[in-house]
């Protein structure tokens, strides 16, 4: 190879890559307020970034994935945990993780920098980043809730669920009706005995109930209903109640 | 050494070298932090967040003031004048130390950013934009007074002004959190597969011609082949860092098609490295200088090649992105390539700042110090691989909570902690033989 053929090489090289990277970069900008949906990207949304950087969380946490790998990522964290649950952490995370073996700092948050972080989490939570991360993810999710409804033969319980048409009412995965709450939902904050008393009589537990009962099912068969609903993954997809 | 000037190197690998020494100590903590669990009190005052914030920033100064030494070093060199500004060099270095301490200290306060790797808070920014300015001025005006214009001193300095240029894209505060992570891998990815590569490539360059007595022209000749390939591959295989960050899904075809393709210039260095010491004019000597070099070559393209394609496409960082797999990597690669090159550039010139004859020294103890750091650091890199690999499965692919997928990693970060002690005492060892070199003793009659 000569030294001129060498040289040609470092300025193709260099010019093609730098020139292609620079276009899709123009190109990229006129879709990021589409995929982060950037109407909803308000001062409150800013704020709560601005809290998230004062307190270095992006040094345990990672966000979109990046950052550091300490501690769980937060693309998601407002749909997979809820609201409730990461105020919790940010106020008392001495209470909140006490059992655990990995602590996370007091900071110290004044109530309004704990709105302005749920702001924050919330739209990040929306971000259409190709259905990353994985445990997050809502395709896999409904995929394995689908595959669940169809081993009704294997699971009494999810036979039950379909035979006595529960989704003609409640939620589970993509499928049903939004009348009722979620099953998952109920999955994660009930127990299974719970859940079988409630059948039986749901105005007995829960006074002005708008469920029938289903007295006529036999207690294993409530039993049953209820494995299945708190083996049911808790929190998923981007739906509350 | 031919010119005075290039004595100003000597303070910047001091400096250099002990904060290598100061960033494993802070390792070491990261890596217990997971494995033990540190009291809420301890947390509250000295969170991980902190300790990394300062591992990870004392790893960009105390490599860059090793490639801005070694710059120093070789522009004389290269063209057969002495430094513009000598003095000018020496209130550099105190600046940029004196930002480094107050970034390191204002952490402990929280002080900070609060972006990865960027946590330098704006105002410290602008010292550093300061201090590069000075150094590119100085390197700059002797390049241009001297007339003498080689590749080795373009690909030094282009790489150099681009690092500076890129550094700007990470200060501004941006709305928009994806916007922001575009931007941030301009710095990141820019600089360590770019800009950084090309410092070395030229540093790697300039220490083959002076060691080898190789001709100049044919050196240069593979230099420009491997920097066209090194920015061929490395701009547009920025694309593996979009896959997630909500940017179209063209970048997963961009990413994935030039990022495979980026072990290819590292493997050229690595060929290149080997026929050169084969057609060399002058003996193999002195050894060490020459075991890191050739280390270096080859674990730059184990960390930074091969693992890093290992996973780069798409399909494979779906599952692995922003896990440990990534620390894997990134250990192996910042210590065979930039770790690396910087220590053989400081024993290929301290004897010379060192006025030891002939640029030879005694040998004893380095060999055993190299192969303890770099074993040190293939195990705890093997150790991060593991962790990875349990954690994509568990957490990624089981889909089970974080904290539970975490267990059973904590044994493999006290075998981490532990290949990390063997690094601490083989780099304590480089460090303590470096700043005592000795001449070699005198051969036997």
């Amino acid at each position: 190879m000569s030294q001129a053929s060498a040289k040609a090489i470092f300025w193709v090289g260099t010019v093609l890559s730098l020139a292609l990277f620079l276009a899709l970069t123009v190109d990229t900008h006129g879709k990021f307020d589409a995929l982060t949906h950037a109407d909803r990207l308000d001062e409150k949304v800013v704020a709560g970034k601005r809290v998230f950087e004062s307190r270095n969380c992006n040094d345990c946490h990672t966000i979109l994935g990046f950052g550091a790998y300490y501690a769980p990522d937060l693309t998601r964290a407002f749909t997979r945990m809820g609201e409730d649950a990461i105020r919790h952490r940010l106020e008392r995370p001495e209470e909140a993780l006490a059992a655990s073996y990995r602590k996370m700092p007091q900071q110290r948050l004044s109530p309004m920098e704990i709105d302005r972080l749920v702001d924050f989490l919330r739209w990040v939570s929306g971000i259409e980043n190709n259905d990353w991360p994985p445990q997050d993810s809502e395709s896999r999710w409904t995929t394995s809730t689908r595959r669940l409804l169809a081993g009704a033969a294997l699971s009494p319980g999810a036979a039950l669920i379909s035979e006595e048409a529960c989704l003609a009412c409640h939620a589970l995965g993509d499928r049903g009706e939004r009348k009722g709450p979620r099953m998952e939902w109920i999955g994660s904050r009930r127990d299974a005995a719970w859940i079988a008393d409630y059948v039986a009589d749901p105005g007995k537990v829960l006074p002005g109930a708008a469920m029938p009962p289903y007295d006529k099912l036999t207690a294993s068969q409530r039993n049953a209903i209820g494995e299945f609903i708190v083996s049911l993954p808790g929190g998923r997809g981007r739906e509350t109640p | 050494m031919k010119y005075q000037s290039q004595k100003v190197a000597y303070p910047y690998f001091v400096v250099a070298l002990l904060l290598f020494t100061l960033q494993i100590v802070l390792g070491l903590w990261i890596a217990f932090n997971y494995w033990f669990t540190v009291p809420q009190a301890v947390v509250n005052v000295f969170p991980f967040s902190t300790a990394r914030a300062m591992h990870t920033n004392l790893l960009v100064l105390w490599m860059l003031l090793g490639f801005m030494g070694a710059t120093f070093y070789a522009v004389p060199e290269e063209t057969q004048s002495e430094l513009a500004w000598p003095k000018m060099a020496y209130a550099q270095l105190v600046l940029l130390v004196a930002t480094g301490v107050a970034a390191l200290v204002g952490f402990l306060f929280g002080w900070t950013q609060g972006r990865p790797l960027l946590e330098i808070p704006t105002a410290l920014d602008f010292l550093v934009v300061i201090g590069v300015l000075m150094f590119l001025a100085n390197v700059g005006v002797t390049i241009l007074r001297a007339r003498r214009f080689t590749a080795v001193q373009g690909s030094l300095l282009g790489g150099l002004v681009f690092l500076a240029l890129l550094y700007l894209f990470g200060m501004p505060f941006y709305r928009n959190l994806a916007v922001d992570w575009y931007y941030w891998w301009w710095v990141i990815h820019l600089w360590v597969e770019g800009a950084w590569e090309l410092v070395t490539a030229a540093l790697v360059a300039f220490m083959l011609i002076q060691l080898t007595g190789v001709e100049r022209k044919v050196i240069e000749k593979w230099l420009y082949v491997e920097l066209g390939l090194f920015l061929f591959t490395g701009i547009a295989g920025t694309g593996h860092h979009y896959y997630w960050l909500a940017a179209p899904r063209y970048w997963l075809w961009v990413g994935g098609i030039f990022s495979a393709l980026e072990p290819f210039p590292v493997l050229l260095m690595l060929v290149d490295t080997w026929r050169v010491m084969k057609e060399r004019k002058t003996p193999l000597e002195p050894r060490l200088t020459w075991v890191f070099l050739y280390g270096m070559a080859v674990l730059h393209f184990v960390g930074a090649g091969v693992f890093g394609f290992a996973h780069t496409l798409p399909q494979v960082n779906y599952y692995t992105h922003g896990s440990q797999v990534t620390v894997s990597h990134g250990h192996l690669a910042f210590y065979g390539a930039y770790a690396l090159v910087n220590l053989s550039f400081f024993y290929f010139a301290m004897p010379h700042l060192r006025n030891l004859p002939g640029g030879r020294y005694d040998e004893r103890g380095g060999h055993f110090a190299f192969w303890m750091a770099s074993l040190g650091v293939v195990g705890l890199s093997l150790a991060f691989a593991v962790a990875g690999v349990l954690q994509a499965y568990l957490e990624r692919m089981q889909g089970q909570p974080y904290i539970v997928a975490q267990q059973p990693i904590r044994f493999w970060m006290a075998i981490a902690f532990c290949f990390g002690l063997v690094v601490l005492g083989g780099v304590a060892h480089i460090v303590k033989h470096l700043l005592t070199l000795k001449p070699p003793p005198a051969a036997p009659a």
